[in-house]
């Protein structure tokens, strides 16, 4: 371990209790590539309105890599899902690049949990269907698609059918289908949680190396604290019903990272920590039992969801 | 085997050959029409007769499809009144097509295409709704937009539902041909089928169904057999 690596290095920053200004002058000096200013969501569900995102505030500097981390149901994908243009904010704006988003844009790619490839098209299809979209000619396309399925070291696969293809391998044409069409920034969406431990290690790795190569902007969601840790530069940790942001991380770590160095273990610990009273709301919303109907208003109706704030945390 | 059967009721002569006449005569049948030219005459007119009713519902049924699979108003609307027609044979559209075209082409082919086009709709309909939404998604956050996104993303989902529709399209297209025409006299191969009737040539009459039922086979083996092949598992998860 070198020195000044450690967990004592762990700077946290308490959303509850610093102030705007305070949070302000920690943001970078650098080009700001992502705004997101007092975005609020909510639902309506037959136990009264639901917050899932509650005054959120995210600023995210160019080639910046940023993991959103909360259990289940706090919002995060919700949240992703605005930035990335395909579900609108009841209130607050999203800025990318300084330009008020208005719908999704192929400056934001989405990796998505499930690949999403389309099984109809080969692989090297799939990589360069952004860029058909975009109206790039035939062989430039395919030269541009080569360049990143090498990238994800696929090359032998191009001509491969979607379903020939394993999980980690469908993930990757993903993010090289996305990087293909050179977006601002990628925005992913627990893209590893339904791989198995090992290819996800290989992923982390290789995730890692892209981004340093390619410096693009990343906010990355994800449930697992370690998987952060490994991934980001800054961590933010989510609340549940309202999501809020609760605690920023920031992880000043060497890359590339390894998911069982014994850094990221102990900043994964502390982070835990800080999660754990937010999976316990999930939990005990989540149980059935008797005590569901107190539950169910606890977390969910507008009067418990206010007197939450800052409450419970 | 089953023409050696045949031939072998034949020589029973157990029933008159104006009722059931033997293979070889039939053969002969054949290879005059096809001499003459006038069972090439009837398939020609016929499979033109089809390819124009069943191309033009094929571009309506498919539009039509993919209206009321994305929009609701034209489920509610569009959508109620297909599946009403469907209940209705195709050939009870004849008196209504003879007295909107008149006794001509045009009336059959409307006949063929009012066979056609609901299966198809009903088929794309279907299809649409079956597209899996992270695919839409995935394609709008690379930048697919309107036609695009049908184009590159909706219509190739909906692809293997299409196509069922369009083989079940087909075969009602096929049998609509037929009924209508056997009831309006303009040439074709139901005409010949008439005609074999009105001259008392069972021969005829066996050899065109012979054809029918070959054009039927060939067409369905050709066009709908190798497309399930080049989509393999299409509708599977990506």
């Amino acid at each position: 371990m070198s020195e000044g690596v450690g967990v004592d290095n762990l700077i946290e920053l308490d959303y509850v209790k610093v102030d705007d200004g305070q949070r302000r002058s920690t943001a970078h000096s650098a080009k700001l590539d992502l705004r997101v200013q007092h975005v609020s969501k909510s639902f309506q569900s037959k136990n009264g309105t639901v917050y899932v995102l509650e005054d959120i505030n995210l600023e995210i500097s160019q080639g910046e890599f940023v993991c959103l981390v909360g259990p289940s149901g706090c919002g995060k994908s919700t949240l992703m899902n605005i930035v990335a243009g395909l579900e609108q904010a009841d209130s607050g704006d999203v800025w990318a690049n300084g330009r008020r988003i208005q719908g999704a844009g192929p400056d934001r790619v989405v990796i998505f949990q499930e690949a999403a490839l389309f099984p109809w098209l080969n692989v090297i299809k799939n990589v360069e269907f952004g860029l058909k979209l975009k109206g790039i000619s035939g062989r430039e396309r395919r030269t541009i698609a080569l360049e990143y399925l090498k990238m994800v070291h696929l090359t032998k696969f191009q001509n491969s059918h979607i379903h020939e293809l394993s999980g980690g391998m469908k993930q990757r044409v993903a993010i090289a289908r996305a990087l293909a069409m050179n977006p601002e920034m990628l925005l992913m969406d627990e893209p590893f949680s339904a791989l198995d431990a090992q290819t996800r290690w290989i992923l982390h790795y290789e995730l890692q190396n892209i981004w340093m190569k390619t410096k693009k902007t990343i906010l990355f969601v994800t449930h697992n604290i370690r998987e952060a840790v490994c991934l980001a530069d800054r961590v933010f940790i989510l609340s549940t019903s309202p999501g809020k942001i609760k605690k920023e991380f920031f992880i000043d770590l060497p890359r590339p990272r390894d998911d069982n160095d014994v850094n990221v273990a102990e900043y994964s610990t502390r982070i835990m920590k800080e999660l754990k009273t937010e999976i316990d709301k999930v939990v005990k919303c989540e149980m059935d039992a008797d005590s569901c109907v107190e539950c169910d208003i606890k977390c969910t109706t507008v009067e418990a969801a206010k007197t939450d704030i800052g409450g419970g945390i | 085997m089953l023409a050696g059967f045949w031939q072998l009721l034949f020589w029973l002569d157990i029933w008159p050959e104006y009722v059931l006449p033997s293979p070889v005569s039939v053969g002969k049948t054949l290879a005059h029409g096809v001499r003459d030219q006038s069972l090439l005459i009837g398939v020609a007119i016929s499979m033109k007769r089809i390819a124009i009713g069943y191309g033009i519902s094929l571009g309506v049924g498919v539009f039509a499809g993919l209206l009321i699979g994305r929009f609701r108003i034209f489920e509610d609307t569009l959508g109620s009144l297909i599946s009403g027609l469907q209940t209705l044979p195709t050939i009870c559209w004849l008196p209504l097509s003879l007295l909107w075209f008149g006794l001509n082409d045009k009336a059959i082919i409307f006949l063929v295409f009012m066979g056609a086009v609901l299966s198809i709709a009903t088929g794309t309909d279907s299809g649409v709704k079956n597209v899996p939404p992270l695919y839409i998604r995935a394609a709008k956050t690379m930048g697919a937009k309107r036609w695009k996104l049908y184009l590159e993303v909706i219509i190739p989902a909906a692809l293997p539902h299409i196509i069922i529709g369009m083989k079940q399209g087909w075969s009602f297209a096929w049998r609509s041909l037929m009924a209508g025409e056997l009831l309006i006299v303009c040439l074709g191969l139901g005409h010949l089928l008439m005609l074999g009737r009105e001259l008392n040539d069972m021969s005829q009459v066996i050899a065109v169904m012979l054809i029918i039922i070959l054009i039927g086979i060939l067409v369905d083996r050709l066009f709908f057999f190798q497309s399930r092949k080049t989509y393999p598992r299409t509708l599977g998860p990506g």
